[in-house]
């Protein structure tokens, strides 16, 4: 109110040809300054599937520290108003008006959000192959395993070099994995997908596209005739927005998530070693959550066991795996008995035999081009 | 805090303003330093002590300075100045390089100090020593309030980084300043571009020269796009800031003096200097060049005394060789121009003098943003041709696509091409009044661009913050 009174004073005291133009300025920023300082605070950023900075602790040590400081930027920067709509028109501005081919790494081509992975890294490969070999090693070389190897493409591979962006070396990473890897038998599937298998706006594939790569899959394994290949096809009601849709900013179009299901995996279980929780292959609730990709085998965990008490035989499959296999794996689970499910990204290799017996069981591992190029996450 | 940042621009400016115009005039010099101490103790907490120990110095040696006038206690105090002011610069800028040089050359293994360097140190240190030699030369009066001189240091706008104000520029206005309407508006509209310049260009050409940076496809063309890329950013990032300072400033009634003047348009690298960071040029000019001499000596005086000079000056901008290699790089061209090439480059067509004037600016800069000596050589072998790289690869081809149009805005935009053409605009009485009404709403649609980058993005520091 005081703050009015004297603007008015000011006003009437300077009529000035300056002044309509300063207030128009002043207005917006007065108005966007008032909106920091006490709008609500939010908690998560939906687009961005994270939680929000909140105003950090104010105290002698954190301000002598300057953690204050740097908390509080990133602070204002998490609850800054109409966050998302700026993020938008930077994203905007980056494409339409600078012509930038990317933002933030995530470049649009043929209408699939994707994200730059270049160039290719090769140490990472091979740490990650040299990883996987010790896990042979440890567990496998005795037990009479059948150990199979598959990567997952990742949407560049379809994507960047057809479209001018760099492209990662993908033939040298499979020929790194496959020469490193000589104990397991390698399964290429890439002839079995396109870029219409995976999400416009996520990084990752569609369940319903790929029967054909679980059929190549399952066959290298044997046990195609143990599958009936017969799904229903079931639609998420709530729209699913990737992951590439917060990064990239852009308002791009929402999707549908599907799910394939028959009774057979309807009955499977999913026992959680780390939660101590029973659940179904398909998590429902998580449609509702941050990351609706989730709801296969509810996400990110790192020792599953799937139990499949309609199986025709007492196969046991163990899948090492990332984020792709949990929308694969249901698929192939339906061909044994026991499926049991590792993220190493998750566990320690060395706690691996605590849970599970290497006997022989069939062995995938199944691991998308982008952690191999970035395998510093495997444990 | 830098101005680039939502807390500088949606928390402490607006607070600032408001309370400065909200306060009596007699209280706005204390409300600008309280508002300064905080804004530096916001990034450096530790070493705000530091600063107000280097402003008392300041105070009470020009108090002495003045006291003792015309006697050699006067010059014994200045000397004093002198000496406390580089010996504080100099501990905590220069002593790990000169322990590391120490190690190299006798081979005793001498610890580091591990100081860190206070931000803005060498602004504020020159920034005092000006005044105290401007006390004793007379051409300054004795500031004998506290207040008034603490504020002319701390002054937030060019605290940080610069102009470096001398003293005399505002002492008047420390006194009795106008904050007209006319100069607000100025002000903030010289400060949104320079915030433009910072954002939208300066900063999206760092990005070009960290994704080369850690490229391992390096080409010729990438090289030589980065040898522009970082010319580029050096000068919108530097003379963005610097826009910004001058324009806070004159939003409360300073006038602070231009500090870059179109500097890629000179025919020399003699006009060169005259139009890049001008107030650090005229500072080693007026304090250390014409004290010694200038070019009023023999020629081998001054060769010596622009050796000096440029040496210094590389210096100034950080504790290693490759910018002290960059100062006498300038001192080589200087001396080159003047002696020999000087009025070829007068007669010579323009494009030939612009390209020798941008060539060998671009090869100073590869060598001052070099990690070190070993770095500056490959790049600069790279962009003369001699390491064998290739002339193009895909990578290269991409960054160069993605980064197309903000190298010709901002090539563009290192001209005066954009201020003619405004000015030729305001030159008619239509066009001034269509420019007088959509100019303020140009400005916030930049303001909301600025914004909506800076809330994308997260830190950006200025390159020059660590001096």
């Amino acid at each position: 109110m005081l703050v009015i009174i004297i603007l008015r004073g000011f006003i009437m005291k300077n009529k000035n040809r300056y002044l309509p133009g300063l207030l128009i300025v002043a207005i917006v920023w007065l108005g966007l300054t008032l909106s920091s300082w006490f709008l609500p605070l939010q908690d998560v950023s939906i687009s961005e599937r994270r939680k929000l900075e909140q105003l950090p602790a104010l105290n002698f040590d954190s301000i002598l520290s300057g953690k204050f400081a740097l908390n509080f930027e990133k602070f204002s920067l998490d609850q800054f108003p109409f966050r998302d709509s700026f993020r938008r028109l930077k994203a905007i501005s980056t494409f339409y008006v600078f012509l930038q081919k990317d933002n933030n790494d995530i470049y649009i081509a043929d209408g699939y959000a994707a994200k730059l992975e270049y160039p290719l890294n090769e140490k990472s490969v091979i740490s990650a192959a040299d990883k996987f070999t010790a896990l042979y090693n440890k567990y496998m070389k005795e037990a009479n395993n059948n150990i199979y190897l598959s990567i997952v493409p990742d949407k560049g591979y379809f994507l960047a070099d057809a479209n001018k962006y760099p492209a990662l070396d993908y033939e040298k990473m499979f020929e790194i994995m496959q020469s490193n890897l000589d104990f397991a038998e390698y399964i290429d599937i890439t002839d079995k997908l396109d870029i219409t298998d995976y999400y416009t706006t996520d990084t990752h594939w569609r369940q319903e596209e790929i029967i054909d790569v679980s059929k190549k899959i399952a066959e290298a394994m044997g046990v195609t005739d143990a599958i009936l290949w017969d799904y229903s096809r079931k639609t998420a009601n709530e729209p699913f927005y990737g992951v590439y849709y917060g990064q990239s900013a852009l308002p791009l179009k929402s999707e549908q998530l599907h799910y394939l299901t028959n009774p057979i995996l309807a009955a499977c279980t999913v026992y959680n070693v780390e939660t101590d929780e029973v659940t179904e292959l398909y998590n429902i609730e998580k449609l509702a959550g941050y990351d609706p990709y989730e709801m296969y085998l509810s996400g990110a965990a790192p020792i599953l066991y799937i139990e499949n008490s309609n199986a025709k035989s007492n196969r046991e499959l163990i899948v090492f795996r990332d984020s792709f296999g949990s929308s694969l794996v249901p698929l192939l689970a339906e061909g044994y008995q026991k499926t049991t499910v590792i993220d190493t990204r998750y566990i320690d290799s060395n706690l691996i035999g605590n849970y599970v017996t290497f006997n022989n069981q069939d062995v995938l591992f199944l691991y998308s081009t982008l952690i191999l190029n970035n395998s510093s996450t495997l444990k | 805090m830098v101005f680039s940042s939502i807390p500088f621009l949606y928390y402490f400016l607006p607070t600032v303003i408001i309370l400065y115009f909200l306060s009596p005039k007699k209280l706005r010099n204390s409300v600008l330093l309280l508002a300064s101490l905080f804004f530096y103790a916001w990034g450096e907490p530790k070493y705000i002590i530091l600063m107000i120990i280097s402003i008392l110095l300041g105070y009470t040696f020009g108090m002495l300075i003045d006291k003792h006038h015309g006697t050699n206690w006067s010059k014994f105090y200045l000397a004093l100045s002198i000496i406390t002011g580089i010996g504080i610069l100099g501990y905590f800028k220069y002593a790990d390089f000169f322990i590391n040089n120490f190690r190299v050359v006798t081979g005793i293994d001498v610890q580091y100090l591990n100081i860190a360097l206070p931000i803005g140190i060498s602004f504020y240190t020159f920034q005092i020593l000006s005044y105290t030699i401007d006390v004793y030369r007379g051409q300054a009066g004795v500031q004998k309030n506290i207040i008034k001189l603490a504020t002319y240091v701390a002054l937030f706008p060019q605290l940080i980084a610069g102009p470096i104000v001398r003293y005399v520029t505002i002492a008047d206005e420390l006194d009795s300043r106008q904050e007209t309407l006319e100069n607000i508006y100025f002000g903030v509209r010289l400060f949104i571009i320079g915030l433009a310049k910072k954002v939208l260009i300066a900063n999206s050409l760092g990005e070009f020269c960290s994704i080369f940076a850690d490229s391992t496809e390096k080409s010729l063309l990438y090289y030589w796009m980065y040898g522009i890329a970082f010319s580029l950013q050096i000068y919108f990032d530097f003379s963005g800031y610097s826009d910004m300072a001058i324009g806070l400033g004159r939003i409360f009634g300073f006038n602070f003096l231009q500090n870059f003047n179109y500097p890629y348009i000179s025919k020399s690298i003699t006009e060169f200097w005259r139009r890049w960071h001008i107030s650090l040029g005229s500072w080693f000019r007026d304090y250390i060049y014409i004290p010694m001499g200038g070019n009023r000596v023999d020629k081998y005086r001054w060769l010596f005394n622009i050796a000096v000079v440029w040496m210094l000056t590389g210096f100034w901008h950080g504790a290693a060789w490759n910018f002290v290699l960059w100062g006498m790089m300038f001192a080589i061209l200087l001396v080159i121009e003047k002696l020999w090439i000087g009025e070829f480059l007068r007669r010579a067509p323009a494009f030939i003098a612009h390209i020798y004037v941008l060539f060998f600016v671009m090869l100073s800069f590869v060598l001052f943003n070099a990690a070190d000596l070993h770095d500056a050589i490959t790049s600069i072998s790279a962009i003369l041709g001699f390491n064998g790289a290739p002339l193009i690869t895909t990578e290269t081809a991409y960054y160069v696509r993605s980064y197309m149009v903000v190298f010709i805005i901002a090539i563009i935009g290192s001209t005066p091409l954009a201020k003619n053409i405004v000015i030729s605009i305001r030159d008619n009485e239509i066009g001034a009044k269509v420019l007088h009404i959509i100019e303020p709403i140009f400005l916030v649609l930049l303001f909301l661009l600025i914004t909506a980058y800076l809330v994308d993005g997260s830190f950006n520091p200025f390159l020059y913050f660590r001096f």
